[in-house]
């Protein structure tokens, strides 16, 4: 454990690894809880391969995060991440790889299998695609989603839902009634929260979108 | 939906074919709706006569979006939805997530709090260990040891009934502490169950280890080496059954395990048995682990006293402007950690467990990952399953013991 703000001590397996890591062209970021080498893409595999042979022997993790609505983020919008731990030495190490939208990124369940259900979540939650995986395919969500749920622009609660009883839930008039600006389809308006002066609050009305009908109803 | 062949390795049919007399392979579906596969995992699996060719999970059917939900939240309310993933080990993730926030926080979590979040923690990993046994074992057609196991994690519940008010998805851990202290009954109860609870394992224990049906069942069963283990990514006491002494409790201490006096069962034959019997054993020491920490339990306060952190104390906010600004501010808002990332592994009772948190400076967390155990475990089900028989594929997924709200998230 460390105090905030001084960086995470290189154990003595992170510090040959880092060093054969910059050799392919990592750059070691160290954060107050974490070590962590950036490299580039082209290279995730090999970086992974050596990584795993001097010693870091278990594949705890590969997410992706969206930088988006980072604020001030520079660079590339996704970066795929992969944790790595070391059991002898009791080490972890994270590897990352800034990518965009576009970019695939090889794939590195070649080089360890655990990576074949971390990859596809990836690929389903975020859209990135891996190049050379054997079973790309959607992993959490239905066939029917249209989207990758975990990016920072998917809309949310904008899917328009039919109920039974042939109510139809519109996003605009429902995202109307979220914000107090209707009644929406509960009657309940949300209004000035306390503290806060009631002029102060002056949402715009949500404008109906072509094809809303009945959740305007509820308007009073 | 269809399962793409590809990727797979080439799965060769049997060499026993005589004549004109020819196989096939079979493709037959099982789950999602099925008693064995403990909640709604889907298996599609390729049987080559009685023998299993390729398995193939499709997961997904209780995929609730936890992660996006979390990057909706504040710090604190994460904590309503981190306990609903593994239901049944819930106190493990409430601890995996408010453990991530401190460290970005710095918050200084007193030692009664430690203490407690041990006690809990270890008690649902009792629980969560016999709700393994009694449905692992009901897999395999004995129907009495379910009763016995849900008769002792019965008096569990209703110990963490008594301290958080409900029977499941706590929310008891909060950021810097607790949300409250544990009544007056909780030693007493707590003690009573550990004096108790080892003659139940001893009667479990005639019950199936020396049960010639279920050590036939399990015994060189779903063999998994350590090296495929490593290879598949597998944690907690699956691996620790494939003989890798990996348990975060001991490798990476946190929350003061490094203060109490236990072991690490660990067992090489990497069969469907050894699985058993890790765990077996794995809640013998968790009970060494609860008296300890009962013992040394002090009066203290539960929370950070941090304001930035934590609530003033009710009484204050009818005395202190101060008291009630902050009030104001962490219901309104919550906190800010600092920016940056953070990442605590745990040890489940299903494996390595860990948030990892990336701040914004926000009030929200701006990406929350969590690496959950049931969902990497599950990948080693081809390891242990692929041409073994298809009766042994149920033993076998019962000793994974996937939760499924753990694996879909």
């Amino acid at each position: 454990m460390t105090t905030e703000g001084a960086a995470t001590p290189l154990g003595p397996l992170s510090e040959r690894v880092v060093e054969a890591l910059g050799a392919l062209g990592g750059r070691l970021e160290r954060e107050p809880f974490e070590v962590r080498v950036v490299l580039p893409a082209r290279v995730i595999v090999d970086a992974v391969r050596t990584a795993r042979a001097a010693g870091f022997d278990l594949l705890s993790d590969v997410f992706a995060i969206d930088w988006l609505r980072y604020p001030g983020h520079q660079g590339p919008r996704f970066s795929v991440d992969y944790n790595l731990y070391s059991i002898e030495h009791g080490e972890r190490l994270f590897l990352r790889v800034d990518v965009d939208e576009d970019e695939p990124v090889p794939s590195i369940t070649g080089a360890w299998k655990a990576a074949t259900f971390l990859e596809r979540e990836v690929y389903d939650m975020f859209g990135l695609r891996f190049s050379g995986h054997p079973d790309l395919r959607k992993i959490h969500t239905p066939e029917d989603l249209e989207g990758h749920p975990l990016r920072k622009d998917f809309p949310l609660g904008e899917t328009p839902t039919l109920f039974n009883d042939g109510r139809f839930l519109d996003p605009a008039a429902f995202r109307a009634g979220m914000i107090g600006a209707s009644g929406g389809l509960t009657g309940w308006v949300g209004g000035a929260r306390k503290g806060v002066v009631a002029e102060q609050v002056d949402p715009a009305p949500a404008a109906p979108r072509p094809g809303a009908t009945r959740g305007d109803e509820g308007e009073r | 939906m269809t399962v793409k062949p590809a990727g797979y390795q080439a799965v060769t049919l049997s060499e026993e074919r005589t004549g004109d007399f020819e196989t096939k392979l079979m493709r037959i579906n099982v789950g999602p709706q099925h008693p064995s596969t403990h909640g709604v995992l889907r298996l599609v699996v390729d049987l080559d006569g009685e023998r299993i060719a390729r398995i193939s999970p499709v997961i997904g059917y209780l995929h609730t979006g936890f992660e996006k939900t979390m990057e909706h939240r504040t710090y604190q309310q994460v904590v309503t939805y981190s306990n609903r993933m593994d239901y049944v080990h819930s106190f493990g993730h409430d601890l995996a997530y408010v453990l991530s926030a401190e460290q970005l926080m710095a918050a200084r979590v007193p030692e009664r709090a430690q203490r407690i979040r041990v006690i809990l923690t270890e008690l649902n990993r009792i629980a969560s260990h016999l709700v393994f046994f009694g449905t692992g074992i009901l897999d395999m057609g004995a129907l009495t040891l379910f009763f016995y196991t849900m008769r002792e994690r019965e008096q569990l519940l209703d110990i963490f009934e008594s301290v958080t008010g409900v029977r499941m998805n706590f929310g008891y851990f909060r950021v810097g502490g607790l949300y409250q202290d544990v009544p007056e009954s909780f030693e007493h109860d707590v003690r009573a169950f550990i004096r108790s609870f080892p003659k139940m394992l001893d009667q479990y224990s005639a019950l199936f280890a020396k049960n010639d049906i279920f050590v036939n069942r399990t015994t060189g069963v779903g063999v998994i080496p350590a090296e495929r283990a490593l290879e598949d990514g597998l944690t907690g006491p699956s691996l620790r059954a494939s003989g890798v002494p990996l348990d975060f409790r001991k490798a990476q201490p946190y929350s003061g395990y490094e203060d109490y006096d236990f072991d690490v069962p660990v067992s090489t034959a990497g069969d469907a048995h050894a699985r058993f019997e890790v765990r077996f054993q794995e809640m013998r020491e968790s009970l060494k682990i609860v008296e300890q920490a009962l013992d040394r339990l002090e009066p203290g306060p539960v929370r950070d006293p941090d304001r930035r952190i934590s609530l003033p104390p009710r009484s204050e906010l009818e005395t202190s402007m101060e008291a009630v600004i902050f009030h104001f501010k962490l219901v309104t808002e919550g906190f800010h950690p600092p920016r940056g990332s953070a990442y605590v592994a745990t040890e489940s009772a299903r494996g390595e467990l860990g948030y990892y948190l990336v701040s914004d400076g926000g009030s929200m967390p701006y990406r929350v990952k969590v690496r959950v155990p049931s969902l990497v475990n599950l990948q080693s089900l081809e390891s242990a399953c692929v041409g073994g028989l298809f009766a042994d594929m149920v033993v076998n997924i019962a000793t994974m013991d996937p939760v499924m709200g753990d694996v879909d998230k």
